[in-house]
């Protein structure tokens, strides 16, 4: 059980805690308030990622089939060199959106598929596997450039949930109901206090009483 | 701010996202080797997605995530699956759901 506070059980500080608490009560609720709205976010955004992880996979796994078969009519040694050909500096825009107070990347990826003369890589010795296969790496590389935003924008949400709801149990389990003990306490002791002067009173007046 | 693309993987996803474009690139041999390539793609500032396959993120175990604790927003790291569709059988992302939601309905049972 909730242990009270080692304070003096004074008017004073009974005032003080009865601030305390009502300011803990407006912040559990807005916190309430907080988590609920998370939790639609999240479900919302969680909606999209199975959706985004379904298509890049399996553009994923027929970019992987494409690739197979290109290196086993081209050759391993082909296909190395001219994935090395290929390489180029990719536009990749990155930047932080802030989305109820969380910061969740953003990531745009310019031209991710390009044309056959684009790659860079000679077509005059090269299979049109080789073509098939880069092509699919393309546009299984846009599609992980969604799928990657979505998934690290859940995981920032999530992140932010659990920490919601961590300070609002322990306001709920811990903080309010220490508060309440503590009033209680305070509450007990000044009634005590004041049965303790009562009967003080009445002894002296009946001292007095007798005296006169 | 224009950013960069990085793949760790086998030599086969490699190869598919060199064909892409991909200029930074790795494949994975030796642990250590995959963990220093792994700090400078992260330290570098200027890698905004990092490709990772599950089997190599396996491999680097607890390193792996300690890194992802300390990074900041960017790069953003997705684990993809290798040429052989492997994923591990805990998916991390469902767990971080069971987490964050699971625990929100037995908060429900027991503030009723």
């Amino acid at each position: 059980m909730a242990a009270p506070m080692a304070i003096s059980p004074t008017r004073m500080e009974l005032i003080k805690l009865r601030k305390r608490i009502s300011l803990a009560q407006r912040g559990h609720d807005l916190l309430t308030e907080k988590m609920d709205a998370l939790v639609i976010e999240f479900f919302e955004i969680l909606k999209r990622v199975r959706r985004a992880r379904a298509d890049a996979l399996t553009q994923l796994a027929t970019a992987h089939r494409a690739l197979s078969i290109c290196l086993a009519l081209v050759g391993t040694i082909e296909t190395r060199q001219a994935s090395i050909e290929a390489r180029r500096e990719i536009q990749l825009e990155a930047s932080t959106r802030h989305v109820m107070g969380i910061e969740t990347p953003a990531l745009r990826i310019e031209g991710a598929e390009r044309r056959v003369l684009e790659r860079g890589y000679g077509i005059h010795f090269t299979s049109s596997a080789l073509d098939d296969a880069a092509r699919e790496f393309e546009k299984a590389l846009g599609l992980l450039v969604e799928l990657a935003e979505l998934e690290e924008s859940m995981r920032a949400i999530a992140r932010e949930l659990e920490k919601t709801k961590r300070r609002a149990n322990a306001l709920e389990y811990i903080i309010i109901p220490r508060l309440k003990a503590t009033i209680k306490f305070i509450m007990m002791r000044l009634d005590e206090m004041e049965r303790e002067n009562f009967s003080r009173l009445k002894r002296i007046k009946a001292m007095l009483g007798a005296g006169a | 701010m224009s950013y960069k693309i990085a793949v760790i993987g086998d030599a086969d996803t490699v190869t598919g996202f060199s064909l892409a474009g991909v200029r930074h690139v790795h494949v994975h041999v030796s642990k250590e080797e995959t963990l220093s390539k792994l700090r400078r793609f992260l330290m570098e500032g200027d890698v905004g997605l990092l490709l990772i396959t599950h089997r190599v993120i396996e491999d680097l175990g607890e390193d792996f995530k300690l890194l992802m604790r300390t990074k900041g927003v960017l790069p953003v790291v997705l684990a993809i699956p290798d040429k052989t569709g492997y994923a591990p059988a805990v998916d991390e992302l469902y767990e971080l759901i069971k987490r964050a939601v699971g625990a929100r309905v037995t908060e429900k049972i027991g503030g009723d």
